[in-house]
C-alpha cells in the first residue's frame, strides 16, 4: 500500500521538470548552433573594424588606401567622384568581381569532376595557410601597432607560424577537437571578412547584392555551378569539397568530412539519415538504390519516439548550409556562395541500406557501392557531421556587410545584425520547406542592405534626435 | 571617460538584461529564437515610425508638445506592435502544441508560456535599449564626458543609461502582464499595459525641461519598480491558481 500510494505522488512531480525541459529545450537547438558562431563572427569583425579604423564614414586621410583587388580591378573610388561615377564604377567592379567567381566556380568544378583531388587538397590547405599566416598576420600587426602593445619579431612570427600551422591541421585533420577546428574555422571567416571590408563602400553594396543574385542563380538555375557541384559530389556518394563550419562535433578518427581537400564547391548535399533502430549517437548514411545521382534528404521524424532528443538534438529538419571558399589570394577574388539545404532522416523500412560516410578517394568510394548493396552495417567511426553545417562564405560576407555598417554607426550595425539573422532564419524554414539546395546569401544579403539603408536614412535621424533629448519611448 | 565608463555605462542599461538572458533565456535555444524575433519586431516598428515622422524632423527644441504627439503615436504604434505578437505567439503556440502532440511529448505549460513572453518583452527592452542607449555610447568609451544643456548635473550617458534600464524593466514585465492579461482575458490588465508605457515616455518629456532630468529619471525608475511589482503579483497569482487547478485535476 505505501509503495503503491507513494508511487503516483512522487510520479507527476518527477514528470513535470522532465516534461517542462522537453519541448521547449528541444527546438530550436541546431538554428542557434548555428546562428551563435555567425554572430560571433559578425561580432569579432565589428570589433576589428572599430579597433582598426574609426567608424567615421569615408575619411581618406585616416585610413589606409583600399588594397588593389579583383573586386576594384575597373574602377577604383575615390571620394571626389561624383554619385553617378561612382555608381556606374562600383556596377563595373561588382560585374567583373562577380564574373571572376564565376569562373573559378567553374574551373573548380571542372577539377572536382576530373577528380584532381590531390591538387584541390593541396590548393585548400594552402590557401588556408596564407590567409592565416599573412592575412592574419597583417591584421595582428596592425592591433598591435594600435594598441601599442609590444611584441618583437621573431615571437611574433613563431606564434603565427604556429597557429597558422595549427589552424591547417584542424581544418583538414579528423582528429582536431570540434572547438578547436570551429575556432579556426571562425578565425579564418574574421580574418577574409575584415580584409574585404577595406573596399570602398558602394564597389561593397553593390558586390555585396551582386553576389547574392549570383548566389541565387548558381544554386537554383539548373547548369548552375554550384548546383552541378551538388550532383557531382552526391553522385559519387562524397562529401563536398568545401571549407564548412560544422555545428556538431564529428565522432570517430576517421571522419571524411574534415578530411576534405577541395577548396571549392558552393553545395553541400549530405545524405543523412538515421535509421531510428539505433541510439542516437549513431550515425547512418542512407542511400536509394534507384536514384544514386540524386541526393536522398530525409526527414528526421521525432514522432519515432525517440527518448533522447536532447543529446542526439535532431529535431526538425536539420540544414546543410554549406559554401563554397576559395580563399582569396591578393588576385582572385573568391567564390563563395551559400547553399542550404535539408537532411532528413527516414523511416528505417525504406532505408535498409546503410553504409557509412564516404571518405575522399576512389577505393572507398567503391566500397562503399558494394558495402551499401550488403546488410546494413553500423559504422560507429564513420559519422559525419550532424547538424547543421553553414560554409564559410556566408560567414564571410555577413561579416562584410556588418563590417560595412559599422563604418557608419553602431546602430546600423545592430540593425544588419537583426536583418541577416531574420534572414538567416528565414532561409532555414524555406529550407525546412523545399527540400533542395537552397542559397544562403541571397535573402540575409538583402534584408541587410535594406535595414542598413533603412536605418540610416530614417531611423537614424529619428532616434538620435529624440534620445538626446532625453525623450525615450 | 574611458573603457571602463563606458562599459559601465552599458553595464548599468543592459546588466539585469545580461543576467535574465544568461540565467533564464540562454538555457533553452527556443526562447534565444523568441528574443531575437521579438527584438526584430521591436526595431521594424521603429523604422515604421521613423518612416512616418522623417517629413516633420527635426523638431525644434522648444515645442515640447511636438514631442508629445511623437511619443503618443510612438506608444500607440508599440502597443499594436505587442498585440500582434501576441497573435503571432498564439499561431506559434497552436503549431507547438500540434507539434508536440504529434511527438507525443506534453504541450507547452504555463510556465513555457510565461518563459515565452519573458523572452519576448526581453527581447523588447534590448532593443530599445541597445538603439536609444548602446548607439550613443561610443564617445563614452573616450576620454571625456558630455553633457546636454538641459540636463547638467548628470552627464548625458548616464542619464540615457538609467532611462535606458528604467525601459527595459518596464517592456520585459508588462510583455509578461499583457500576455497574461490577453490570455485570460482581463481588461483592466490589459489597459494597464498601455497605460503604464505611456506614462512612463510621457514621464520622460519632463527630460526637456531644464535640470528635469534630475526628476525625470528616478521617477521613471519608480515606475520600472511599480510595473516589477505589478507583474510579480499577476505571476504569483496565475501560478499558484494553476497549482491550485492542477491539484484539484489530480
Amino acid at each position: 500500500m505505501d509503495p503503491a500510494a507513494a508511487s503516483p505522488a512522487p510520479a507527476p512531480a518527477a514528470e513535470e521538470p522532465r516534461s517542462d525541459a522537453s519541448l521547449l529545450d528541444a527546438l530550436g537547438g541546431e538554428v542557434l548552433a548555428v546562428m551563435s558562431p555567425v554572430s560571433i563572427c559578425m561580432a569579432l569583425v565589428v570589433l576589428l573594424i572599430s579597433l582598426l579604423s574609426p567608424p567615421s564614414s569615408g575619411s581618406a586621410a585616416g585610413g589606409s588606401p583600399p588594397p588593389v583587388t579583383a573586386a576594384t580591378l575597373v574602377y577604383l573610388e575615390s571620394p571626389t567622384d561624383t554619385p553617378a561615377q561612382k555608381f556606374v564604377g562600383a556596377l563595373l567592379d561588382a560585374a567583373v568581381f562577380v564574373a571572376l567567381v564565376a569562373v573559378v566556380t567553374f574551373v573548380l568544378v571542372a577539377l572536382y569532376y576530373y577528380r584532381c583531388t590531390g591538387f584541390l587538397k593541396n590548393y585548400m590547405r594552402f590557401s588556408a595557410f596564407f590567409v592565416i599566416f599573412s592575412m592574419g598576420g597583417a591584421i595582428a600587426a596592425a592591433v598591435l601597432r594600435r594598441l601599442a602593445a609590444p611584441l618583437d619579431a621573431p615571437t611574433a612570427f613563431l606564434l603565427l607560424f604556429n597557429g597558422a600551422a595549427v589552424g591547417v591541421l584542424s581544418v583538414f585533420a579528423s582528429a582536431v577537437p570540434i572547438l578547436v577546428r570551429q575556432g579556426y574555422m571562425v578565425a579564418l571567416a574574421v580574418i577574409v571578412a575584415a580584409w574585404l571590408s577595406r573596399l570602398p563602400e558602394w564597389t561593397t553594396w553593390i558586390m555585396l547584392v551582386a553576389l547574392a543574385l549570383y548566389d541565387l542563380v548558381a544554386v537554383l538555375a539548373p547548369r548552375g555551378p554550384l548546383r552541378m557541384l551538388v550532383e557531382l559530389a552526391s553522385s559519387r556518394d562524397d562529401e563536398l569539397p568545401a571549407l564548412v563550419y560544422e555545428s556538431r562535433p564529428t565522432v570517430g578518427p576517421a571522419t571524411s568530412s574534415s578530411s576534405y581537400a577541395s577548396a571549392m564547391g558552393s553545395v553541400e548535399m549530405q545524405t543523412m539519415a538515421d535509421s531510428g533502430r539505433v541510439g542516437g549517437s549513431r550515425y547512418d548514411r542512407v542511400e536509394q538504390d534507384e536514384d544514386a545521382s540524386s541526393a536522398v534528404v530525409e526527414m528526421r521524424d521525432l514522432g519515432r519516439g525517440r527518448s533522447n532528443i536532447g543529446e542526439t538534438n535532431r529535431s526538425g529538419g536539420s540544414v546543410l548550409p554549406v559554401t563554397s571558399t576559395d580563399l582569396p589570394s591578393n588576385q582572385i577574388g573568391s567564390s563563395q556562395h551559400a547553399v542550404i539545404q535539408i537532411e532528413q532522416s527516414e523511416e528505417a523500412e525504406t532505408a535498409p541500406l546503410v553504409s557509412a560516410a564516404s571518405s575522399n578517394n576512389a577505393a572507398s568510394d567503391e566500397e562503399q557501392r558494394q558495402s551499401s548493396s550488403s546488410e546494413p552495417m553500423d559504422f560507429e567511426m564513420f559519422e559525419s557531421t550532424r547538424g547543421i553545417k553553414l560554409g564559410l562564405g556566408d560567414f564571410v560576407f555577413y561579416s562584410v556587410l556588418v563590417g560595412r555598417a559599422a563604418m557608419y554607426d553602431l546602430m546600423t550595425v545592430y540593425a544588419c545584425y537583426l536583418g541577416i539573422i531574420a534572414g538567416l532564419g528565414c532561409t532555414l524554414i524555406l529550407l525546412s520547406i523545399c527540400r533542395h539546395a537552397l542559397p544562403a546569401l541571397p535573402i540575409s544579403i538583402m534584408l541587410g542592405v535594406t535595414f542598413y539603408f533603412l536605418t540610416r536614412l530614417l531611423m537614424e535621424p529619428f532616434v538620435v534626435g529624440a534620445s538626446t533629448n532625453l525623450v525615450m519611448f | 571617460m574611458t573603457v571602463a565608463a563606458g562599459l559601465g555605462y552599458a553595464l548599468i542599461a543592459l546588466g539585469p538584461a545580461f543576467s535574465l538572458f544568461a540565467g533564464v533565456v540562454a538555457r533553452k535555444p527556443f526562447l534565444v529564437l523568441t528574443l531575437l524575433s521579438s527584438t526584430l519586431f521591436w526595431l521594424i516598428s521603429l523604422i515604421v515610425l521613423s518612416g512616418i515622422w522623417r517629413g516633420f524632423l527635426p523638431i525644434k527644441s522648444g515645442t515640447w508638445w511636438a514631442y508629445a504627439i511623437l511619443i503618443i503615436t510612438s506608444v500607440a504604434l508599440q502597443e499594436g506592435t505587442r498585440l500582434v505578437f501576441w497573435r503571432l505567439y498564439k499561431k506559434m503556440e497552436e503549431m507547438l502544441d500540434a507539434f508536440a502532440d504529434r511527438i507525443s511529448k506534453p504541450r507547452l505549460s504555463l510556465t513555457d508560456k510565461m518563459l515565452i513572453s519573458l523572452a519576448g518583452g526581453l527581447g523588447h527592452g534590448v532593443a530599445h535599449a541597445v538603439f536609444f542607449c548602446l548607439s550613443l555610447l561610443t564617445p563614452a568609451f573616450g576620454r571625456a564626458t558630455f553633457y546636454v544643456e538641459r540636463c547638467s548635473k548628470m552627464p548625458f550617458f548616464l542619464a540615457s543609461a538609467l532611462i535606458a534600464l528604467g525601459f527595459l524593466v518596464i517592456h520585459t514585465f508588462s510583455m509578461i502582464i499583457a500576455f497574461n492579461a490577453y490570455d485570460e482575458k482581463k481588461k483592466c490588465d490589459q489597459i494597464v499595459v498601455p497605460v503604464v508605457h505611456l506614462a512612463a515616455a510621457v514621464m520622460t518629456l519632463v527630460n526637456l525641461a531644464p535640470g528635469g532630468c534630475l526628476i525625470g529619471t528616478p521617477l521613471l525608475l519608480v515606475m520600472a519598480a511599480l510595473t516589477l511589482q505589478y507583474c510579480w503579483r499577476v505571476a504569483c497569482r496565475r501560478l499558484t491558481e494553476h497549482q491550485h487547478r492542477q491539484l484539484n485535476d489530480n
